[in-house]
């Protein structure tokens, strides 16, 4: 049954007094309080609706290792993180820069031209890799981000589908 | 580039309504930035109303990404913020039940009754409820049978010009949605008013 009315104040809303919706109001609260979203849900769906429509192959990490930097004294690790996908391997190591940025150094193998997306929460940003697959971001803003490996422009003949990596944490 | 309006809780109503409404629009054209206004918007509705179901943390978020991912085909056919919001809400009930009735049948029979609620205070984590009028109101909550529990539930993270066609959505048109509501609302008032002693559900 649709509702009768074409978005006027329904029965049902002027049946509720003050009462009622202070009552609402509290019930809100609580469940606000014991049971929140995780807060980075949203971005996190945002993602992954932005890359709706991609003819997509999905990597998944194989690998993660995390030494200490030598670009930085202190607690901050330099990580290097592997994924695989049917059609590529891609290698980044990621350090972190003095301005607390990253540094994303990267590889594909098999080795090729391809353009790289870094998408950020902040912004999306775009290098290409050289024909021996290496690639890097100077700066990346910290945070969530996600990597979507593009055929290259230049190269028509279907040089492979887009890859991307699930979300890591910079 | 990304612009996110941080949500102005103290926007009218009507306001909201017409600002969902353009966003609905401009989504169905292909804005990526709108729709995720709209996620960012509704998310935390949709939220207690797939954890309402019983569903743990990781299925709930599976649930949350498989209806927005759905709701890209259905922008077509939806216009307003009381057709999204009503929508958005049966499409995700609909599809934590199917999971959680999966879940179930996984585990042994005597895991096949949960409560929505623990029995006092909140969740297995921290002790976030600190005002006592908060402590009590949950108290309250827990007593109420499961169905006023997830309505009420529901219903209190609902912008309210969407209420009417929610309810309807949910199953209880606007026929019987105020007396099923007002049921609930009102065993609600009268457990505060610690008038309901020890009647059961």
């Amino acid at each position: 049954m649709t509702p009768s009315d074409a978005g006027g104040i329904t029965p049902a809303d002027e049946s509720m007094d003050d009462v009622d919706l202070e009552l609402l109001d509290g019930i809100r609260e609580v469940f606000e309080a014991s049971d929140p979203m995780p807060v980075d849900l949203p971005e996190r769906i945002r993602f992954r609706l932005a890359l709706r429509g991609l003819e997509i192959e999905v990597a998944r990490l194989v690998a993660e290792d995390n030494q200490p930097s030598l670009a930085v004294r202190g607690a901050e690790l330099s990580r290097t993180i592997t994924f695989d996908s049917d059609s590529l391997t891609i290698m980044i190591r990621i350090d972190p820069n003095l301005d607390g940025t990253a540094r994303v150094d990267g590889w594909l193998a098999p080795p090729q031209r391809r353009e790289i997306e870094m998408k950020t929460t902040a912004e999306s940003l775009s290098v290409a890799s050289d024909e021996q697959g290496r690639f890097a971001f100077a700066s990346v803003p910290r945070g969530m981000a996600q990597l979507v490996v593009r055929s290259a422009e230049s190269e028509q003949s279907g040089t492979g589908r887009s890859v991307v990596t699930p979300a890591l944490i910079l | 580039m990304d612009e996110r309006t941080p949500i102005t809780v103290r926007a009218s109503q009507t306001e909201r309504s017409e600002r969902i409404a353009r966003l609905v629009t401009a989504a169905r054209q292909g804005s990526e930035a709108a729709l995720g206004e709209i996620v960012t918007e509704l998310s935390p509705l949709l939220w207690q109303v797939a954890r309402a179901t019983g569903l743990s943390v990781s299925d709930a978020e599976d649930v949350l990404q498989t209806v927005w991912m759905r709701l890209l085909d259905h922008l077509d056919d939806i216009h307003t913020s009381a057709s999204l919001t009503a929508w958005l809400v049966t499409t995700t009930r609909r599809q934590a039940w199917r999971v959680s009735a999966a879940a179930r049948r996984q585990l042994p029979a005597d895991n096949e009754v949960f409560s929505m609620l623990p029995d006092q205070g909140p969740g297995s984590e921290e002790q976030v409820i600190i005002d006592d009028q908060r402590r009590i109101l949950w108290r309250a909550i827990g007593r109420l049978s499961a169905r006023c529990q997830e309505l009420l539930r529901i219903i209190a993270f609902v912008p309210r010009p969407d209420y009417s066609s929610v309810a309807a959505e949910l199953g209880m048109p606007t026929g019987s949605i105020g007396p099923t509501r007002g049921r609930c609302l009102a065993k609600l008032r009268a457990l505060l008013a610690g008038d309901l002693e020890g009647s059961s559900q």
